[in-house]
């Protein structure tokens, strides 16, 4: 069962004074709705603040998406001041968000430390770009871990819809690689 | 020289660690798993690299990760911290032939040490005091009973890899020798992976007493004054304090030169700790040495108004010995050591911290990585402050750190600070009369079982 239930509020630049509208008892309860429901998806936008609620097992079963400028994971990060730690628990705090709301994206994330690439060598075109279809086992990238080329296959068949890190950029563990739509 | 330190770790030491690197105008990574991700080491570091899933074996033991996270962030040096991969001689391998400095001794040092029978033997060789025992593995049953014969029942046995109190089972008597023998083995073949064990007389009313040894790369050693240690549940320390109340000057001295010798032996580089035990007639045996910093190393600072870490680091750069030759002990310190656990039951309490009051004031020093609104998961240690109070004399010390732990709160997890308060309103730990297995009867005394010889 999938059930949706979605408001999409038209996107205003974000900002900090939007975001504390939202406090954690707020999305506490939210959680709780959704669990009470029992809805498979929940998404809510309203300025400067998004929030998505799910519980599709191969994605976190509810995540903050901060809609400030996306942070580089490797950035400074004395944000201390910024943001209420308790507020962010089990966010997803750097991950970038668009303007749009993506539906029913399936990430790839990197299942190591280490340098993404795009493409086998510098001189070849990347293995994959946005709007391509991909199938399973294809190669999607190449994360360079001590010195050894790991070939990131796509475990599902969709088309890509989003590539969220630069070429030659350092990647973490579990940090979102691609968001695919999936096939079906 | 050293200019970005990645910190292997995580919790009070990864942040004791950014502290001492901060000060010395060092940047800092922070590694974390996912289930750190807002842990305050994270959010204090310069950076910071998720380096796996919350499994420890997965994340914080993750060499290849680490690695990768050094390289990335063009971090010259790797702390370890304390556990985690700290006393990894391969781990500390790896860093020195990768070109990053490894902030402990060399790798050598780590593995010979590591090797409990081996640094027994070396230390022989030192002319450490060791306790009577096994030269060697211990082949066989019928060797540990022949062995035990000549030392003495009760005896002791241990795994050779060990650690922790893994692997190491009393004897009283031959029969008993054969009862624990193979579970020893056992014991130790599942922690460590190696069942080779080794024997000693087993003493048991003897002090846990260690001293503080620190070498730098130029070959000089200094040795500091004890941490008494005997406070401990299943070999765990709960309470340290420096002074010992049962050393004198004499004792004193003997031992920090005994643990002197011990490091300039081996050429030990880097902070170090010389763990010994003592008999009530004031013998002492060199146990094991521990190749890091030490939880418990607070309370030497204290007494000493010095800094290890910053010490430690700035060796590993290089520097020559920055600490004096005549430094001079001055009043007393203690640390308690609060854990996330159920004070009767000693469960593990992991959860929110929905409310936190630490304590302050003169002689008060709390190292902790905890915040009001943080999560301690489930997946790690459950040591979450230390706690440390120094005065001039131990009377005055016992009392401000009962008056600081009163002034604790907590809110959201349990803790030990209920048993921290028992036993230092205890008529024998105020005298200063107790020994290893003090905690033991003290805490079956508290449940009204049968006391314990």
């Amino acid at each position: 069962m999938k059930t949706k239930s979605k408001t999409a509020v038209r996107p205003e630049p974000a900002s900090r004074a939007g975001r504390s509208k939202v406090n954690f008892e707020e999305v506490t309860k939210l959680i709780g709705l959704v669990d009470e429901k029992k809805l498979t998806h929940f998404e809510l936008e309203t300025e400067g603040f998004k929030i998505i609620i799910g519980r599709n097992p191969a994605a976190p079963v509810s995540y903050l998406v901060n809609s400030a400028p996306a942070e580089h994971a490797y950035a400074p990060a004395a944000r201390l001041s910024q943001e209420t730690p308790s507020f962010a628990s089990d966010g997803e705090d750097e991950e970038p968000s668009g303007p749009e709301a993506k539906g029913e994206l399936h990430y790839i994330t990197s299942p190591m430390v280490g340098t993404f690439y795009r493409a086998p060598d510098p001189s070849s075109l990347p293995f994959v770009d946005v709007g391509e279809p991909v199938k399973k086992k294809q190669t999607l990238c190449i994360v360079e871990a001590m010195k050894l080329m790991n070939e990131i296959e796509c475990d599902v068949e969709g088309t890509v819809k989003e590539i969220y890190v630069e070429n030659g950029k350092p990647v973490e563990y579990g940090q979102r690689l691609f968001g695919i739509q999936v096939l079906g | 020289m050293i200019s970005k330190i990645l910190i292997a770790n995580r919790g009070e030491i990864a942040l004791r660690i950014i502290r001492a690197a901060r000060e010395l105008g060092i940047k800092t990574v922070a590694v974390h798993s996912e289930a750190d991700k807002n842990s305050l080491h994270v959010l204090l570091a310069h950076e910071r690299v998720c380096i796996g899933p919350a499994k420890a074996s997965d994340s914080y033991l993750n060499i290849p990760n680490l690695l990768s996270a050094a390289e990335q962030t063009k971090a010259d040096a790797i702390h370890p911290g304390y556990g985690f991969l700290a006393e990894n001689a391969r781990f500390a391998e790896i860093c020195e032939t990768s070109g990053i400095t490894f902030i402990g001794p060399a790798a050598s040092s780590i593995r010979l040490l590591g090797d409990k029978n081996r640094a027994r033997q070396e230390m022989i060789k030192a002319k450490v005091p060791v306790i009577p025992g096994s030269d060697k593995v211990l082949d066989d049953l019928s060797e540990a009973k022949k062995i035990a014969q000549k030392i003495e029942y009760p005896v002791i046995i241990k795994a050779s890899a060990g650690g922790g109190g893994k692997g190491m089972r009393i004897a009283n008597s031959a029969a008993q020798l054969e009862e624990q023998f193979p579970i020893a083995m056992n014991e130790a073949k599942a922690a460590f992976g190696d069942p080779s064990l080794y024997m000693e007389k087993y003493l048991p009313k003897a002090r846990h007493i260690e001293i503080q040894v620190v070498g730098d790369k130029k070959g000089k050693v200094i040795a500091l004054g004890e941490r008494e240690c005997s406070i401990q549940r299943k070999y765990q320390k709960i309470i340290e304090e420096t002074p010992s109340p049962f050393v004198d000057e004499r004792l004193r001295k003997r031992m920090m030169e005994a643990a002197e010798d011990a490091a300039k032996h081996i050429g030990y580089q880097s902070l170090g700790t010389f763990e010994f035990l003592v008999d009530d007639k004031k013998h002492f045996y060199f146990m094991e040495a521990n190749t890091r910093v030490q939880v418990e190393h607070p309370i030497t600072e204290a007494v000493y108004n010095i800094d290890l870490l910053k010490t430690q680091i700035r060796i590993a750069a290089g520097d020559r010995m920055p600490l004096a030759d005549d430094l001079e002990m001055r009043g007393h310190a203690i640390e308690c050591r609060i854990n996330a656990e159920d004070p009767a039951t000693f469960a593990p309490s992991p959860g929110k911290i929905d409310f936190l009051v630490f304590p302050g004031g003169e002689g008060i020093r709390v190292d902790s990585a905890l915040y009001c609104g943080g999560e301690i998961p489930p997946h790690y240690d459950s040591l979450v402050a230390k706690i440390i109070a120094l005065a001039p004399k131990r009377q005055i010390a016992i009392k401000k750190m009962i008056t600081a732990l009163e002034m604790t709160t907590i809110v959201g997890i349990k803790t030990n600070l209920p048993l921290h308060l028992s036993i230092l309103a205890n008529a024998e730990f105020i005298k200063g009369d107790f020994d290893t297995r003090f905690l033991e009867r003290f805490l079956s005394r508290k449940n009204g079982e049968p006391s314990v010889p």
